[in-house]
Parts: C-alpha cells; structure tokens; sequence
C-alpha cells in the first residue's frame, strides 16, 4: 500500500445534489389546506394536523388554556374512554400526539402507512368529538400544575423562566410560561376547555400536513370523509404588541441556597419570523452561540472550561420572540463566565462576524439543511413551518439559496440591530452567597437578589 | 410480516477492524458509526469517570487535526457529529452529505491511529473542567441528579463493574494524567477492539477501498485486558434494598430497580415484553391503572437496560402529585408488578405493534441504522440481528411472562429508591 499523505483533509468526492420533496396541495371547501408530501424510502406515514387555537390570544387569565385543552384530548371521545382511544391506537401500532402553543395546536399521527386509515378515523374523532370527562380533565389540571411546580426547583427551568419574565412587559403574552400559572390553571374546568375547542377548533387559518408513504388521493379521501362536514367561523387572530420590560440593563440573581452550579441567562426581546434579515440575522447568531464552534462555545467551554455547553438563539415566532443566551457554569466561574459572555455579545454587536466566520456558518445551515429531510416527521415539520409562518410555497427550494447569499456586510448589519449587550437583561439562578460580590464586581449593573417564589 | 430488512455487508480489515456496510442511495447522506468495546466498566478502582473523559479527548485532536478542526471541518460540510460513553462501550458518530465520506474517515482514522502526539496538559485540564461542569449540570445541581448513582448501588455490589457510574467520581477525574490518557488510548482504541458502521449512500466498494486507505495502515493492538471486578453474578440480588432520600425534588418519586439476566441472554426479550406491558404507551398497566384511573401517579416510565456484563437492570418509575405519600404510590405500582402474573397475548401484541412502528421510524435515519448495526456486530458478531428484532420478541410466550413476574420482580430482587421533597411538611 503506498504511503497515504494525511497531513491536509481528503478532497471532497461529487456533490450529490437533492431537492426538497414536492409538496401536493389542495384545499378543501371548509377551507382546510392540504399539504401532502410523498417518500417511500420506508413505510411509514406522518400527520400533523395545525389549527391556529394558540397561547398568544390568551389573556393572562386563560394562560394555559390551549395546552391543558390539548393535553386532555386524549382523554376519550364521545364513542371512547381515554383508555379505549389510547388502545386503539397502540394496538395498531399507531401514536397519536396533541400539543398547543404559542402559535397554535397540533395533532399528529406516527404510524405504519397500512395502518393510516385507521389511525385517520380515530384521530378525527379525538379533534371532533373530545369528550373531556371530568376525571380526565381534573387529572390533565392537576399534571399541568405539578409541572409547574416542578419547573420551580428545577434551576435551568427556574431560570428561563425567570429570564422571560425580565424581557418582557408585563402584559406582553411572552411573559409567562407556555403552559400559564397556577391562578389560570386551577380556574379551569370541563366546560373552559369544551368551550374552547368550540371556538378555537377549526379547519381555516391552519391546515393538515400529510407525509410519508401515500398517494394524494387516498389522503384526499380520508379528509373529505372525516373532515368535510368541519365548518366553524374564523378565530379571533392574536393581537398584541411585544414590548421589552425595559431598555436598562439589569442583573437579576435568583437566590437559590446551596446550588453548587448557575444557570445562567442573557438576552433581550429579539424579533419576528418574518423579518425580512432572518438569514442574515441566523448566519449572525449561529457565529455568536449557534454551532458548536460558535465564539462563546470556544471562549467559555474550550478556552476557558467554564462550562458543558454554550449556546446563543433567536426564538423567531410570529411576534418578536426572545433573544437569549444560556449556559450553567460553576459557583466560582460564574461571574467569570458572564463577563465573557457579555463581551462576546458585545463583540458581535459591535463589529459582527467575520468573512470566514459568515463562510463557515453558511456552508454548515445550507448543509445541514439537506440532513434533516431524511424522516418523515422531519419533513412534516418543516412544511408545518410554511403553515405557521405563512411563508411561501418555494420556500424551501430557495433555502439554500437564500442562506449561501447572506454577506457578512449583511450578518454585521443585522447583529447591529437585533443583539443590543446595552439592553441585556442578565439572569442568574444560584448560590447568592458565593456569587453576589463577584458579579457585583462585575461593574455590568447592580445586582438585585430575589427569592425563587 | 416483517417490513424491516435492512441490507448490509461485513468485512474485517487486517489489522482486526470490523466494518459494516449498509448502502441506501435514496438520500444524499452518509453516516459513519464507530463503537469501541470500552466504557466505564473496563475502568479500575481509582480510575471511575475515565472512559468517558477520554471520549472528550478524543476532540482535542491529533497528529494532523489540531484542536476543534474536527468540529470545524464537519461543521463546514453542514454535518453532524458526536459521541457518547456508556457502561459497556464508547461511540463516536458522524452525518454528513454523503460525497464527504473521506473527510469523516480520515478524521476517524487519525484519532485512532495518531491521537497521542497532539495530547497536552492543557487539552486535559481544559476538558477535565469541562467534564466536572457536565457533571454540575446534568447531577448535582438537578433534582433527583443522583438517582443513577444511587441505584446502581442497591443493584450491583461493589466489585461488580456497573455499581460505578459512568461519570465517574470527580476526586478519580482530578488525580487522571497524561500517562492515564495514553494507556487508556494503547489499549481500549485498537481497530480490533471496534467496529466502524457506514450506512447511506455509498458505493460498498468504493466505501471499503477508502476504508482500507484510511484504516488500514494502523497496526494492530493487544487483547483487550480482562474487565476488572466480578463479572458473573447471580441474576437477583437477593432481598429487598432501600434508599431513601428526602431532598430539594419538587415532587414524591419511586424508583425501583430489579436484577435481570444480561442482554445477551434469551430471557432478556421476556424482560423487554414485560416493561412495555407495564410502561409502553398510554393503553400500558401503569399509565391506565396509576396515571388516568387512580391519579396516583402524574407520570410514569419503565426501561430494561440493554447492559452486557453479568447482569442487567430493570427500571420502573413513578412520580407522584404534591403532599402525596410515596408508600401508597410504592404499593401501587406493587401490586401492577405483581399483577402482571395474569398478562394477556394481546398485551404482548400490542407491545410488539408499537415497537415495531417505533424501529421504522427509527430506521428512517441512516445514523440510526449505523447506530444499531455497529451495537449488534460489537455485542453479538451478528448485525444481522437487526433484522430479526421483532421475531425475538414475538417468540416470548405468556409463560415466559409469568416466569419472569415470579423470577425477576419478587421481593427476593428488588431495590427501592424513594425520594420525599424536603418541605412536604
């Protein structure tokens, strides 16, 4: 064998190109859109079907209330009791899941692509004739307030938690946690969340997302014998505008006694789906904290061994979600790993990326982008995504594109506007007594201690 | 019927190295999967935490890859990668758009080959840090953090290999040097102490020919020593055992654990039968019985341990509501363990139904194909046993159910592990 020079990286072999699957759409006379996908590469099949019932039109005082309702879905229908419709499903293999947020509620269906017409009938079921017993309904209220209390002691949970709460103004949806407070919730009954599936569930303003191993027209069979007679006017669409609790930089320590680690978080009000600098804005924050050899990644965990991980994101929803960056450091590296977090912010506000980084950022998205449409449910998510956003139908053919464009003029111009290091807000959640001076020392604002409740 | 026939070739390479071949032209992307036959069990008294520190130093380079330039490279390629310790192996995987094949060879190869000459104190200090801080994270600063340590110690005795974890102790992660990282590497990450998995879109010859390119030339290590400690135990553990731990959790929780026979042990499909029947799905005995009729559970969750050595492990979990008594949730899931004894075929069938939706679904990815070949050549020799899943589970019969109930689950074998939140008053 001759000798093998290793010293350079191989040569990459003949791109394989791909495109996106083809996505069929048809609407339905109540206004249901369609969108089916086909791969065959294995029998499986994915459902989601999207209906715009969303936390985000929720007053403070139903926060919760589409979640609860779509965790007690499951609860039985009108023909089933909760554990005759789970044994219907599992027993042909099938998994049905239902589950509400900010933007909206989504039921789906997992399963094996013969077993699709059944799986079919008795999800339509679940969204059509929920029944909402009253012990199932007690038991999905008394789950979502003791996930509630679980996420107190929990100190990464604690801490976003907190961290939302700092962002936003006080009246702004975003404030609170998806799944709404204690008050909300134990204000709930059957009849809260019947009446709400008669308002909110609905075949318009969503749509129903099909992928996998079938053909169009036996998709369009199933729909037009399950969900054709489906009528119902239009939601109220949410109307609110976010605001930032405020514009001053605050550092706000959550005292929790004894933690032995901080979780920590940074960020600010960041911006909508729709903004017209998404790529830009992505490639920035990918370079920031978004991949593993992002810079806060190499500062904080490779350089220095403050932490496990690092990370930095925009949470891009219909409104301007949260911008944030989050990690756990040790007690005695905790302000340490502040302060470089902070300038790595601000290093990127200031300057942005450069050329090689935005180069580097934008082969890894438009490569990665082509390794998660080998699943079915990944595909399925990504057209559910067009659905949410509204975004256009050629939309992912012109992905790649779009992302391989991006300048790093154009990421520094967008880290400029969205990343604002004047206008953090700095959540910590730890030991106060071992982390309070250091911070303090930290110049970075004042630090106000708070208790956990 | 079975839907899942998963083609795939084996060869060896001189120097020992195992490979399996899994071509699928459908999408453009390519998985590489290496399991090497080492993980905390191999480790020493004085040693714990070691196997999976080394997988950390297995990023910070080698002799022609500096520092984060593995990252780096499969990051510009838009790939994925990563690795992970368990008790009885160490993997390390990548996906990438499958004309980069060569890149993730070549960076495999070289740590497997030529990882030494790029060690330092600094790369070892750093991801020793790095490590004590995974530990903070995902352990000692979580609720209920210390379960697993808690519960290998009921089940597995002190000088069986699995009553450490695989984090280790952190006092054993201080005193670990240089010396420690180039024994461990000379001889654990020999090519015939691995396999190597490359499923997707590949051309077997060609895929084998840059395998031997890039493999080839890596000389062959010792045996691998035997695994310190006793090996061979008794399938129960003899008693009842407890723990109990009133701490800052936000909730009451029980765990049990129960001794089993190993994974490589026939009895071992029956043990997977009987935790779906008591904890797959929402039509499973716990989740009907304890979370939606008695509302004595707000979740559940049961796994058998696909664990090698010796023995394995059984798990059932229940968490209960706030104020409520752990006893009475402790004697609940109780009575379904033992309840189990009057199992029906339908239960089995639907158990089998939902495993086999689930290994589809799986399958889709070819790094999980990668995944599940190279696990089944490394344990078993035989990657064709993926093929065969389901039949192994639909050969175990309602005696073997009941065997297993009166076996594996009686008080003669269980641990429990009870955690009570410290202000429940």
């Amino acid at each position: 064998m001759s000798a093998l020079d290793r010293s350079a990286p191989p040569v990459s072999g003949a791109l394989r190109d791909f495109s996106f699957p083809v996505v069929d759409r048809k609407e339905l006379a109540n206004g249901l859109d369609l969108r089916v996908a086909r791969m065959n590469r294995l029998p499986m099949v994915n459902v989601s079907l999207f209906m715009r019932a969303s936390e985000d039109a929720l007053g403070h005082d139903r926060a919760g209330l589409a979640v609860l309702t779509a965790d007690a879905l499951e609860g039985g229908t009108k023909r089933r009791s909760g554990s005759d419709f789970a044994e219907s499903l599992e027993k042909i293999g099938a998994r049905v899941s239902a589950s509400a947020g900010w933007e909206g509620t989504t039921v789906g269906i997992s399963c094996l692509a013969d077993r699709l017409p059944e799986a079919f009938a008795i999800m339509a079921e679940a969204v059509r004739e929920p029944a909402f017993p009253e012990a199932e309904v007690r038991r999905a209220l008394d789950q979502q307030l003791a996930t509630i209390r679980q996420r107190k002691m929990d100190p990464g949970a604690l801490a976003t938690d907190s961290a939302r709460a700092a962002y936003f103004a006080p009246d702004v949806p975003y404030v609170r946690a998806v799944d709404g407070t204690v008050a909300s919730i134990e204000a709930m009954s059957r009849d809260t969340l019947r009446g709400y599936v008669e308002a909110n569930y609905r075949p318009e303003q969503g749509g129903l997302v099909v992928v996998g191993d079938v053909e169009i027209d036996e998709v369009a069979e199933m729909v037009t014998k399950h969900f054709g007679d489906w009528r119902g006017a239009p939601v109220q669409i949410a109307d609110f505008e976010v605001r930032a609790a405020t514009t001053e930089r605050r550092l706000i320590l959550v005292h929790r006694p004894g933690a032995v680690q901080s979780e920590v978080r940074l960020g600010h009000v960041g911006t909508f789906r729709s903004t017209p600098d998404y790529y830009s804005l992505s490639i920035a924050n990918m370079v920031l904290g978004g991949m593993f050899t992002s810079r806060l990644n190499l500062n904080l965990r490779e350089k220095h061994g403050f932490t496990y991980g690092v990370r930095s994101r925009f949470t891009f929803r219909s409104s301007p979600g949260p911008f944030q960056i989050s990690t756990a450091v040790g007690n005695d590296v905790t302000a340490p790993a502040v302060r470089e977090a902070m300038r790595e912010l601000a290093h990127m506000a200031d300057g942005g990326p450069t050329q090689e980084e935005v180069a580097a950022a934008r082969d890894y998205a438009a490569g990665v982008f082509g390794l998660q449409l080998e699943t079915s449910g990944q595909v399925a998510t990504r057209v559910n995504q067009l659905l949410i956003y509204g975004l256009a139908d050629d939309h992912y053919d012109r992905y790649r594109d779009e992302v391989r464009a991006v300048t790093a003029e154009a990421a520094t111009a967008a880290a400029a506007v969205h990343m604002r290091p004047s206008e953090a807000q700095i959540v910590v959640v730890g030991d106060a007594d071992a982390i309070k001076q250091p911070l303090e020392d930290l110049g970075l604002a004042k630090v106000e201690v708070v208790g956990r409740d | 019927m079975t839907l899942l026939s998963i083609d795939f070739e084996r060869h060896r390479l001189e120097n020992g190295l195992k490979v399996v071949l899994a071509p699928d032209r459908t999408v453009p992307v390519v998985a590489t999967n290496l399991w090497y036959g080492v993980g905390s069990r191999n480790e020493p008294e004085g040693k714990t935490g070691f196997a999976h520190l080394f997988e950390h130093m297995m990023f910070q380079g080698s002799a022609h890859v500096p520092k984060n330039r593995h990252f780096e490279l499969i990051e510009r390629v838009g790939g994925t990668l990563n690795a992970t310790t368990w008790f009885d192996r160490t993997n390390y995987f990548e996906a990438v758009p499958s004309h980069e094949l060569d890149l993730c060879l070549w960076l495999e190869s070289d740590r497997m080959g030529w990882m030494l000459p790029a060690m330092n104190q600094e790369k070892l200090d750093n991801q020793r840090d790095v490590v004590m801080n995974e530990k903070l994270q995902r352990y000692d600063n979580q609720p209920y953090g210390d379960w697993s340590e808690r519960l290998q110690h009921l089940v597995f005795p002190a000088d069986h290999p699995y009553h450490h974890t695989v984090i280790g102790s952190m006092e054993d992660i201080e005193n670990a040097t240089l010396d420690d990282v180039a024994s461990f590497f000379e001889t654990f990450y020999v090519p015939n102490n691995a396999v190597l998995t490359v499923a997707g879109d590949i051309d077997p010859a060609e895929a084998l020919a840059s395998i031997e390119r890039y493999f080839g030339e890596i000389p062959a290590g010792g045996d691998v020593p035997p695994i310190p400690g006793r090996t061979e135990l008794e399938h129960v553990i003899g008693t009842t055992v407890r723990d109990t731990v009133v701490s800052d959790v936000p909730l009451p929780r029980v765990i049990m654990g129960f001794r089993i026979p190993p994974y490589s042990a026939d009895a071992f499909a029956t043990a997977e039968i009987a935790r779906a029947l008591l904890g797959m799905g929402r039509a499973s005995r716990f989740y009907r019985h304890l979370v939606r009729e008695q509302q004595i559970a707000k979740s559940v969750a049961t796994y058998a341990y696909p664990l090698m050595t010796g023995a394995s492990m059984l798990l059932v979990w229940g968490t209960g509501y706030p104020g409520s008594d752990p006893a009475d949730l402790e004697q609940a899931m109780t009575r379904e363990l033992e309840g189990l004894i009057d199992a029906r075929q339908d239960e089995i069938d639907r158990a089998i139904s939902l495993t086999e939706t689930d290994l589809v679904r799986a399958l889709e990815r070819v790094s999980e194909r990668a995944d599940l070949l190279s696990m089944f050549d490394l344990y078993f020799d035989d990657p064709g046993r993926l093929n065969r899943e389901l039949d192994r589970l639909r050969s175990v019969t309602l005696d073997d159910v009941r065997g297993f109930v009166g076996e594996q689950l009686g008080r003669n074998n269980r641990a429990i592990l009870t955690y009570v939140p410290e202000n429940a008053g």
